[in-house]
């Protein structure tokens, strides 16, 4: 299918380290980025970064844009994208990479607003490996989108600062059965479903999965790695559970949690079951 | 306002050829102008249980491919007013089936004032039973009282979510019924068959009727006659119940328990 459409565009929302420069003198913003690259050299390398200018726009001082994006390139940073207050600013004009108007100065924050929409946030089973047709085929009830940014506070102390942005991706809801041979994977967030897992039904998400009701086919939880996600369900009758792709069938699960209200966790590689 | 009902189960052999006829019967019995369709392309069997197989001329497939009309194609039942037969192609296969061609025929049908349409689906998930299931406003999912039935119940149920017109067209969603059929009280108590309350639970749609094990389903299934006829029959009591469930009448279920052995057949038994 995907093949005959050649090209999409759509909108996305992604995530990018931003580095806001505190002052406009080409030495000190070397000497502190050295500093703070030498920390983690490999966390640094090649990564693409907005470069945040908005506190240098009110400064008198002459700002040797070239010469700024000349050392941050140096150590290995790659400026993607200069975030700026006024477009038409001087500073603007003598910046060779493309632009961004921030709203953060009109709203009198630093704060970097996410404010893209975030397109098929909580599509279903977007990306499934659908073993079968019908899997492809749901409905969810889409929840209200939770969508919010959180900044890793400045470290102002060192004349720079690094934000990084985290967005909160609401849950994938489903008010009904899951059903024998359907599947259902919640990408990069928890998937709840409010009501039972059919025997020969799978559940799969990147965070926890929460069931409301007797849970009789598969559940899998952090499948892309997250160690400390975990499994909640009403009646635990589960034909397999895994975290993070540590599993337990059936009948590995003592006698007496079995139909019982429980949680699933790994606790060092061991997956354990506890009654709520 | 037509209304198209398709009787499914995704196991094979648990009677929903059975359950269409005795439904279909039913309805017409009640006044209501209903036609029953045999999606087992290939495998006929419908009109051996409404025995009308030495009257069948043309067939699904030839309607579906313009071959025949409506009025040429429809069997019209020799014993109740306003129930007519659709007979499946023993000649051919499922493949036959279009979804366009389908159409075709519910719009006809529906032109020709049907009120209820009974789609007999075939065994399985393929092709023959997503087009029997493709169209349906309700379902009757046919279920006997054993793991693997259940289990098929439920894929079929999912495939009904997914697959049917108003899941596709974003519609108010197939209206679910259950139906256990070949249910054996006294075995239940034993433990060799799942309870209703078991079934209920692992399917979670409301129940619309309980056919007991009878040997007169049988009977009635090699004399050509749909078990609802027989009144003195469970079975055709259970079904006559299910009818009136299904038009919306709410009555206790029935033969859910074992007969209490008298002293005689205690004695013989």
């Amino acid at each position: 299918m995907s093949s005959t459409i050649g090209v999409e565009l759509k909108g996305g929302m992604y995530t990018f380290m931003s580095l806001k420069l505190h002052t406009s003198d080409v030495d000190i913003v070397d000497q502190k980025l050295a500093d703070k690259v030498q920390q983690a050299p490999g966390f640094f390398k090649d990564t693409p970064v907005v470069i945040d200018l908005s506190l240098l726009e009110d400064l008198d001082a002459d700002i040797n844009a070239v010469a700024l994006l000349d050392c941050i390139k140096r150590h290995q940073l790659i400026p993607i994208v200069a975030s700026i207050g006024n477009k038409s600013s001087p500073l603007a004009k003598s910046i060779a990479i493309p632009l961004i108007e921030s709203n953060a100065r009109r709203s009198g924050s630093t704060k970097t607003v996410a404010n893209s929409p975030e397109v098929k946030a909580n599509t279903g089973t977007d990306g499934t490996a659908a073993h079968d047709s019908t899997a492809g085929d749901f409905k969810p009830t889409r929840a209200e989108k939770l969508d919010s940014s959180l900044d890793v506070s400045p470290d102002v102390e060192l004349g720079l600062s690094r934000e990084v942005e985290y967005v909160i991706k609401a849950p994938l809801l489903i008010d009904k059965p899951i059903r024998s041979g359907q599947q259902v994977y919640a990408r990069d967030t928890d998937l709840i479903v409010m009501g039972q897992i059919g025997p020969g039904a799978e559940v799969i998400a990147d965070n926890n999965i929460h069931i409301y009701g007797p849970l009789r086919g598969r559940a899998l939880c952090g499948v892309s790695g997250n160690t400390s996600t975990r499994i909640f369900c009403q009646s635990l009758e589960a034909e397999l559970v895994s975290v993070a792709g540590n599993y337990r069938m059936l009948e590995t699960i003592p006698e007496e949690l079995r139909g019982k209200p429980a949680q699933i966790w790994l606790d060092k590689d061991r997956l354990n079951i506890e009654p709520l | 306002m037509t209304k198209t009902i398709v009787v499914t189960s995704g196991k094979g052999g648990v009677g929903k050829t059975t359950t269409s006829a005795s439904i279909a019967t039913g309805l017409a019995k009640r006044g209501f102008k209903t036609v029953v369709i045999d999606f087992d392309v290939g495998l006929r069997n419908l009109d051996l249980i409404m025995g009308c197989e030495r009257r069948v001329v043309y067939d699904l497939v030839n309607l579906v491919n313009q071959e025949a009309t409506l009025h040429q194609t429809l069997i019209k039942d020799k014993r109740i007013e306003n129930l007519y037969i659709l007979p499946a192609s023993q000649t051919r296969d499922k493949d036959a089936l279009t979804i366009e061609g389908i159409a075709r025929v519910m719009h006809k049908l529906k032109k020709s004032e049907f009120d209820y349409i009974i789609c007999d689906s075939p065994a399985g998930i393929e092709k023959g039973a997503k087009m029997a299931l493709y169209f349906a406003d309700e379902a009757i999912v046919t279920t006997n009282p054993e793991v693997s039935s259940v289990r098929d119940s439920d894929r079929i149920l999912g495939i009904l979510q997914s697959e049917s017109k108003r899941s596709k067209m974003n519609e108010e969603p197939v209206k679910e019924h259950l139906l256990i059929t070949r249910y054996n009280p006294s075995r239940v108590k034993d433990g060799q068959m799942l309870s209703v309350d078991d079934i209920v639970d692992l399917l979670a749609i409301p129940l619309l009727g309980i056919i007991p094990e009878s040997p007169s389903v049988l009977d009635c299934s090699n004399a050509g006659k749909p078990v609802i006829l027989d009144d003195d029959s469970e079975a055709g009591q259970a079904y006559s119940d299910a009818i009136d469930r299904l038009l919306g009448e709410s009555k206790p279920h029935r033969f859910m328990e074992a007969p209490k052995k008298g002293f005689l057949s205690r004695l013989f038994g």
